[in-house]
């Protein structure tokens, strides 16, 4: 067991090729090849997929660049790198096959986690919304990861979460031994990602367990349980979250608070809507 | 700016002299064909290029070369070494010897004249960059504007450095104000990148001191975009505690308690229009004075110079 438990991390932290969704590639592309467009632009269109995202953050905070752990949204990723960098990357960047619908499903959720993060940390009161945003778009990272790195384990899991009908996170975990929020772990640290954006990405299931940012992992855990009741997208199952009551307490929020973010999503989600390519 | 270079060889090989002199006509040539008297005079007086044959009657040319590399002030001398094929062995390790490149001998005229300037070029390049930024440093600078002041160009200098960058270092350390170092060098360059493309020039003078050069229409846009991203971007550096408060506290050795404001960036702009400066030294003191007033406003700031009702 512990030896595929290291042989699986092993085959994670190699992945060299992450490949995302044509629709937001093909937009940036458009943009960074026009020296009239915006670092604010870009950063825009870059902030609707989570794959891009963590392209970008990864790479700024890497050793090369001399400030690791530092930057942890895209619009200041964006002005560190500069478009000669962010044009590479786009370069690199392949795409999953557009019929990929389980990858399809699993980008919505994730925008649609990262715009509820960005409204509960309005309301919420906190400072930088643009950085729960981020942890909510990247949340289900690992699950990606996994589908590229670990196909045959994704096709077990999947298989599981139809016959029993269990979550998927219970799912990974059955099969694996764990799930999407340990691998990323081994990507935050693998990647230098700052460690606010970590205990967002690595606590969203287990909100307690967050010493240093309880707020970003509460946020997160609060952002995915309304995209899945919107039904936003799809991670990979077809059921609600568990919701820990422990998230109210840490972000303040009473039930006037959850009704407005609610209502904010309900208008949000409409105009998201119409995002997805056919 | 080309003044004529001065290369040493040290080889008692007259042929490979000739050889060199036909080659690389633009430089002015000396010969030594003794390694040891070489040593004093090149210690004395270096050259910009310094050719060592590795056959020398007196001594290895690999061992002359070390004497010559293991003192830190000449090691910006760039030194190339002559082999022969019987030279080139499993065992040969021209690393160990802090040797800048190698040719073969006999040599081939066209793949030594392309050596011989990268050499050149790679030692004025790698002597001059700041070794945290990688940016120009100092002597380009100054080139670079002298240059631009001869040709009477237009451009607007700008010289920017750090306010309350001292009390960010005290507190977090070196390696932390590295770090701030680094950021601030990738937002100058690209900011100016994104508005004035090729024609700019960003350079680190070094410790939290920088310039760059803009066209004169575009300086107040860099100025204001550059300090935008830097206020935007630099709480990132501070510790959640510091962030919240918004500025350090620190206590001196005396046992009183000092606040320092987050670091901020100020920025003196320099103007030359129409040929009127035609001086480094009169653009720098014009910008050091404006520095002062940027200084005085709290935050970031930025200061044009506005001599001219231009």
């Amino acid at each position: 067991m512990q030896d595929l438990y290291t042989e699986n991390k092993k085959m994670v932290l190699s992945v060299n090729d992450l490949p995302t969704l044509p629709t937001v590639l093909d937009e940036v592309t458009e943009l960074v090849q026009d020296p009239s467009s915006s670092t604010d632009q870009v950063a825009k269109v870059i902030s609707q997929d989570q794959v891009l995202s963590a392209k970008v953050l990864k790479m700024v905070n890497s050793p090369i660049y001399g400030f690791p752990r530092r930057i942890s949204t895209i619009q200041h990723a964006l002005v560190l790198l500069g478009f000669n960098v962010v044009r590479g990357l786009i370069i690199s960047t392949s795409v999953f096959d557009a019929m990929a619908e389980s990858m399809m499903g699993l980008w919505e959720h994730s925008l649609g986690c990262a715009v509820a993060c960005t409204q509960i940390a309005k309301v919420a009161g906190f400072k930088d919304p643009e950085e729960y945003s981020v942890a909510g778009l990247l949340h289900d990272l690992g699950k990606v990861v996994s589908v590229v790195q670990l196909p045959d384990v994704k096709k077990q899991v999947d298989e599981l979460v139809k016959q029993k009908d269990m979550s998927y996170y219970m799912a990974e975990k059955e099969v694996m031994g764990f799930s999407h929020d340990r691998i990323n772990a081994w990507l935050s640290d693998h990647w230098n990602l700052p460690l606010r954006l970590r205990e967002g990405l690595v606590w969203h299931h287990r909100p307690k367990s967050a010493q240093h940012f309880p707020d970003m992992a509460c946020v997160v855990h609060l952002g995915d349980f309304m995209s899945r009741v919107f039904q936003v997208g799809n991670s990979g199952d077809d059921q609600i979250s568990y919701l820990n009551r422990y998230v109210f307490k840490v972000l303040n929020l009473n039930q006037s608070g959850i009704v407005k973010i609610l209502d904010e999503l309900d208008k949000e989600y409409a105009d998201l809507s119409g995002f997805r390519p056919d | 700016m080309n003044k004529e270079k001065h290369f040493f060889l040290i080889s008692d090989d007259a042929d490979l002299y000739q050889n060199f002199k036909d080659i690389y006509t633009q430089a002015q040539w000396t010969v030594f064909e003794r390694g040891r008297g070489a040593i004093e005079l090149i210690f004395n007086n270096p050259p910009d290029l310094l050719i060592v044959d590795n056959k020398l009657q007196d001594m290895g040319g690999m061992e002359l070369i070390r004497i010559f590399k293991s003192e830190n002030v000449y090691r910006q001398v760039p030194v190339i070494i002559c082999l022969d094929i019987d030279d080139l062995t499993s065992e040969l390790n021209l690393t160990q010897i802090e040797v800048d490149d190698f040719l073969m001998k006999p040599l081939d005229r066209q793949q030594t004249r392309i050596r011989l300037d990268l050499v050149l070029a790679r030692a004025a390049w790698e002597l001059d960059a700041s070794p945290l930024t990688k940016l120009p440093g100092n002597t380009s600078i100054i080139q670079k504007i002298q240059d631009m002041m001869d040709r009477k160009q237009n451009f607007a200098l700008a010289y920017a450095d750090l306010d309350n960058f001292k009390s960010y270092n005290d507190k977090y350390g070196f390696s932390r104000g590295d770090e701030i170092l680094m950021m601030t060098a990738r937002i100058i360059v690209n900011t100016i990148r994104a508005f004035a493309g090729m024609e700019s020039f960003v350079g680190h003078i070094g410790g939290d001191d920088f310039v760059f050069i803009v066209p004169p229409d575009q300086a107040e846009n860099v100025c204001q975009i550059l300090i935008r991203n830097f206020d935007g971007i630099v709480p990132n550096f501070y510790d959640p505690e510091d962030r919240e408060r918004g500025f350090i506290r620190s206590t001196d050795r005396k046992g009183s308690i000092q606040d320092f404001p987050m670091m901020s960036v100020s920025i003196a702009v320099v103007f030359n229009i129409d040929g009127e400066l035609n001086h480094y030294g009169q653009a720098s003191e014009i910008a050091m004075n404006l520095k002062k007033v940027a200084k005085k406003s709290p935050g970031s700031a930025y200061v044009l110079d506005r001599r001219k009702s231009s």
